[in-house]
């Protein structure tokens, strides 16, 4: 398949679905009438899938305002309650590849909490859209697990038995990676144009023009997770951090061991979203 | 009771709607469109049912020129069709609703309480926010005043929306505008949801309504929202340096704050308010207190109880 078809295809998708044990918890968020905005919205700051819903209604057109929302609490309050509620009755889960999908979703949710954490060692103003764009940087791995799922399964398997990355066995099949699926798809959804960046370039950092900084953290993120072993990105080695983005964050070992000490707490209260019942 | 014209050469049909609705509406009958015009000029009806008949092109032209006039445009027009008659092209028949005359007897009741009813439903709104616009918000407040109930009125706008609006231009200054209307909006209906008014007056003023004693909670929560959502409308560079470079009145370069968000507030808990007006000017007499204070921030009128009359957020 050529890249233009490929893209015209993933950008057929409107919504994409999430894992079981979020839908059932996500019934007693909707019927829970004195469920808070807050609450509700931490709830879906911890779902990629969700988190990617509210933001495609927020920068949608309808609201006058395409492409300027990145953080979850701020598509909340204008949005509303009702409409997020409504956004939440419809969503499905998938049907394939439940367990590739659950460690993903462990590993996008440990990525947003470090990269918070590193946003925050930073002393940058935003640390939100930080940790939203470190939660969805592998949403293309969602749209090709889903649009192709036998074709992402035999991916999975060569990256395995050819032992290289799950990216480069994407780029064999498909010619681009995750990471511009995941581009195109969130260019479609008119999110802000920093986030379509984060997401396109977390493999290769120093390409980000106009986020270095938020590149840089969410691929040092991707990478420090994948070390802690939290999830599964995909693969079973850790990709080595890239120098340039390195020297853009300039971390110290104190700001890295603070970082790893912090986020030891964090992961396990997050693993225990992913993998408690309702 | 609601006035409705009739125009009709047919005796029998005057007499099915005599025999319906004269009981519920004050009815005015016209034997031609000619001869009510200058009724309807004077005394815009709430209703107006037309008889619709083949070979009558006058009817239907005169109809046309007054809900082509923007002060008709609103007056609803329920036609009575004969069994056979059909319409192609609705821009040459500008009506709201229709009854065929065979259903006359089963049908005229509702069709005319629905047209009523939806006709008050329909209420003017700003264009670029949706929200209720000026007559409206005056009429919520009138009928307020009117029913004796006890509210808290806030008075709204934005501080430095001018330098903005010349350094990225007037799209992206109403994305802004559109941006705080859905703010409000869910700011105030998360605080109360029932009983909660919130009206677009026009520009960047905004009023809403809500109890005296959640008034300064929304109004705080309002302001702290905004102060949040707003850097994302800035450019990075211009978001980094807190800052923005425009032109001001006189035509001189210089350097703008960011937006802000003045509220002033008012309530009728201890002064009497009788007309919308005059509540509506103690609220923007408020905000301009609040705008003075610097911005990003709140005032309440207290002067009944004390001579201080401001309270800094």
């Amino acid at each position: 398949m050529d890249v233009q078809a490929l893209r015209s295809q993933i950008e057929k998708i409107d919504t994409l679905p999430t894992i079981p044990g979020v839908l059932r918890k996500l019934l007693v968020v909707i019927e829970n009438p004195k469920a808070s905005l807050n609450e509700v919205g931490g709830f879906i700051a911890n779902d990629p899938v969700l988190t990617s819903r509210v933001l495609k209604i927020v920068n949608s057109p309808i609201y006058g305002f395409p492409g300027r929302i990145s953080s979850v609490s701020q598509a909340l309050i204008l949005l509303g309650l009702n409409v997020v509620k409504g956004m939440l009755l419809g969503v499905s889960v998938f049907e394939a590849m439940q367990k590739t999908m659950l460690g993903l979703w462990e590993h996008s949710l440990g990525c947003a909490i470090t990269a918070r954490i590193l946003a925050q060692k930073k002393g940058l103003t935003e640390p939100e859209e930080v940790s939203v764009a470190a939660l969805l940087h592998d949403i293309g791995k969602v749209v090709l697990g889903l649009k192709f799922p036998e074709e992402y399964k035999k991916i999975m398997a060569e990256a395995e038995d050819k032992g290289i990355f799950i990216l480069e066995a994407e780029k064999k099949h498909f010619t681009i990676s995750h990471a511009e699926a995941g581009a195109w798809i969130a260019q479609k959804w008119n999110f802000p144009r920093n986030l379509v960046e984060v997401i396109e370039y977390h493999h290769k950092p120093h390409l980000s023009n106009t986020v270095p900084v938020q590149t840089a953290i969410v691929h040092l993120s991707d990478i420090i997770v994948r070390a802690k072993c939290f999830g599964f990105a995909g693969d079973n080695f850790v990709p080595a951090v890239n120098s340039v983005a390195w020297q853009t964050l300039g971390l110290s070992e104190t700001d890295l061991k603070e970082t790893l000490s912090e986020l030891e707490d964090s992961l396990s209260s997050a693993e225990d979203f992913l993998l408690s019942e309702a | 009771m609601k006035t409705i014209v009739v125009i009709t050469k047919d005796p029998l049909l005057t007499s099915i709607v005599n025999r319906f609705l004269k009981d519920s509406y004050n009815l005015v009958n016209f034997f031609s469109m000619q001869s009510s015009l200058d009724y309807i000029y004077n005394s815009i009806p709430d209703l107006m049912i037309i008889d619709i008949v083949t070979d009558d092109p006058m009817t239907v032209n005169i109809l046309n020129e007054i809900k082509g006039d923007p002060i008709f445009g609103h007056l609803p027009v329920l036609a009575v069709f004969g069994d056979n008659f059909t319409v192609s092209d609705w821009d040459s028949m500008l009506i709201d609703d229709y009854v065929r005359r065979s259903f006359l007897e089963m049908e005229l009741t509702v069709k005319v309480s629905l047209c009523l009813h939806r006709a008050e439903r329909i209420v003017e709104v700003n264009p670029l926010t949706r929200l209720p616009g000026n007559i409206a918000i005056n009429k919520q407040i009138q009928k307020r005043l009117d029913a004796g109930e006890v509210f808290a009125l806030a008075y709204a706008d934005l501080d430095y929306f001018k330098p903005y609006n010349d350094r990225y231009g007037f799209s992206r200054g109403d994305e802004v505008l559109k941006m705080l209307g859905r703010l409000i909006l869910n700011t105030v209906k998360g605080k109360q949801p029932s009983g909660s008014f919130i009206g677009h007056i026009g520009g960047d003023d905004f009023v809403f309504i809500v109890d005296p004693e959640n008034i300064e909670e929304t109004a705080a929560a309002i302001i702290d929202n905004f102060t949040k959502i707003m850097l994302t409308f800035y450019d990075h560079e211009d978001r980094t340096k807190g800052c923005i470079e425009s032109v001001d009145r006189e035509g001189n370069k210089r350097t703008f704050p960011l937006i802000g968000i003045s509220i002033g507030i008012v309530h009728n808990k201890f002064k009497k308010f009788s007309h919308y007006g005059e509540m509506a000017g103690a609220a923007s007499e408020m905000k301009k207190y609040a705008k003075i204070s610097g911005g990003h921030c709140l005032k309440v009128d207290k002067r009944h109880v004390e001579p201080d009359i401001t309270q800094k957020a």
